[in-house]
């Protein structure tokens, strides 16, 4: 159904050896969609919307030490984790070809200040997946001469971030010579490592990569003269008035939002304002219905439905 | 002939008295670089925070400090470590060493300069003992080979 291209194999720097024998032997790679390491816990691995435990050949559950975690991490920040702090910070790490590892731990704070986390009690290492095409049912309801203001609603882990770097992909692949600025402020959409993106996101794409979306949008517009800006996740009492100052600037923003539902969504602090403003003219609805990326619908800017998904 | 033979002897004995005596400079060296290593890895620390791997591609290794930092690429591309291939080192630099790569890049940046001054005060005192060794043995291995050599050399006379 989807071209997916999956980067598991490069788990296999990382993990312990004979876990990854062990995953590679009892799932599709094409299907695992995270892993996750919790402290003397069972190793959990996420095949679309399924948990399973891993076991070894005598049909006992991995389970999952703090060595075994400690090990992996300071893998995965290639034994420099001072190198990788700026992430760590914010909770994650990125491996190279854009794995994105979450992390948790105890959080050392100085001065109101986190400065580090440590003592880690858990990962999870989340494969990120290209789904080409994904995008294309609502392609024509958000590009066209102008790129309309668009918000993606889905749960966690739905495939917003998927649906959003098609979206760019699309843009470009559709001849749309409109320059996009991707604010990327936890490298999950481009995924670059030392200055290169893993994901192919098209040839007018510039990215801000692990800076804040005021930055990217206050900056970008002024240096960059983007015609859309693309960012992830965003956070309604945060970003709102860069939200508003970049749509009164004539750029396009395109975003993306955690919410199951219109319900959820209206809930949300702030969103009365971005009602009120109108700053949205599209809304792309996705679930985990169907798997990752279920597209439920298009929406206009009064929640009217132009076009049901899946 | 009975010249040439003593000539040799002496050329011989003072050989094996210099590569005894090198070993005492080659630690001694071996030393200085490790400390000039971490003091550069804490400058690295402070401000281009680059990785491990990156940074020891910079160091500009030679001899017995080239063999530690080609086993510390090792380790941190397959995990094995064999130090004992240093062997200007003893049975009580090792542990120090396998400490110093086991631990580098365990933490933030704040507390691994902490972490480096602590291993910089360990690797001070080693190398304030390899140079007092070098100071000491080096001309006494010299002199004593020589003393033992002319010995030899007025008994085969």
């Amino acid at each position: 159904m989807c071209d997916f291209l999956i980067f598991l194999v490069m788990l296999k720097d990382y993990l312990p050896r004979d876990i990854y024998n062990l995953i590679v032997k009892t799932f599709s790679f094409n299907e695992i969609t995270e892993i996750r390491m919790r402290v003397n816990e069972r190793l959990i691995i996420c095949v679309k919307n399924k948990k399973y435990y891993l076991k070894n050949d005598d049909g006992e559950f991995i389970i999952v030490n703090k060595n075994m975690l400690n090990n992996f991490i300071t893998r995965a920040s290639e034994n420099s984790i001072y190198a990788y702090n700026d992430n760590i910070i914010n909770g994650f790490i990125t491996l190279p070809k854009g794995i994105r590892v979450g992390l948790t731990g105890t959080v050392v704070q100085e001065q109101g200040n986190i400065v580090t986390i440590k003592d880690f009690q858990s990962a999870n290492i989340r494969i990120p997946h290209i789904v080409r095409n994904c995008s294309l049912k609502a392609y024509d309801y958000i590009v066209g001469e102008q790129v309309k203001n668009t918000l993606i609603i889905s749960p966690p882990g739905a495939g917003k971030t998927t649906f959003l770097r098609d979206l760019v992909f699309q843009m470009s692949e559709h001849n749309n010579t409109k320059n996009v600025l991707i604010a990327d402020e936890r490298n999950e959409i481009a995924n670059s490592i030392n200055g290169e993106p893993s994901v192919i996101l098209g040839g007018f794409c510039d990215i801000y990569t692990n800076c804040s979306k005021s930055f990217a949008f206050k900056n970008g517009i002024r240096s960059m003269c983007p015609d859309v800006i693309v960012t992830d996740e965003i956070d309604l009492d945060k970003d709102l008035n860069d939200l508003i100052e970049a749509v009164n600037c004539g750029v396009s923003i395109i975003a993306t939002i955690h919410a199951r539902d219109f319900k959820e969504l209206k809930r949300k602090k702030g969103f009365d304002k971005v009602l009120d403003e109108k700053i949205f003219s599209r809304f792309i609805l996705l679930s985990n219905e169907f798997g990752p990326g279920t597209l439920v619908g298009v929406y206009d800017e009064n929640f009217n439905c132009l076009m049901l998904g899946e | 002939m009975k010249w040439i033979l003593i000539t040799l002897l002496i050329g011989v004995i003072m050989i094996i008295a210099y590569s005894l005596s090198e070993q005492y400079k080659e630690k001694f060296d071996f030393y200085s670089n490790l400390k000039n290593f971490l003091n550069q890895f804490k400058i690295n620390l402070s401000f281009k925070r680059e990785k491990i791997s990156e940074f020891l591609k910079q160091v500009n290794s030679k001899k017995q400090f080239k063999i530690f930092t080609d086993e510390y690429m090792n380790y941190l591309s397959k995990g094995e470590l064999n130090l004992s291939k240093i062997k200007a080192l003893d049975s009580e630099d090792i542990p120090i060493l396998e400490d110093i790569v086991k631990n580098i890049g365990k933490h933030d940046s704040k507390n691994e300069i902490s972490q480096i001054d602590s291993f910089l005060v360990t690797v001070s005192d080693r190398l304030t003992k390899a140079e007092a060794d070098k100071n000491k043995l080096c001309p006494m291995i010299i002199k004593l080979s020589l003393l033992f050599a002319i010995g030899v050399a007025i008994l085969l006379i």
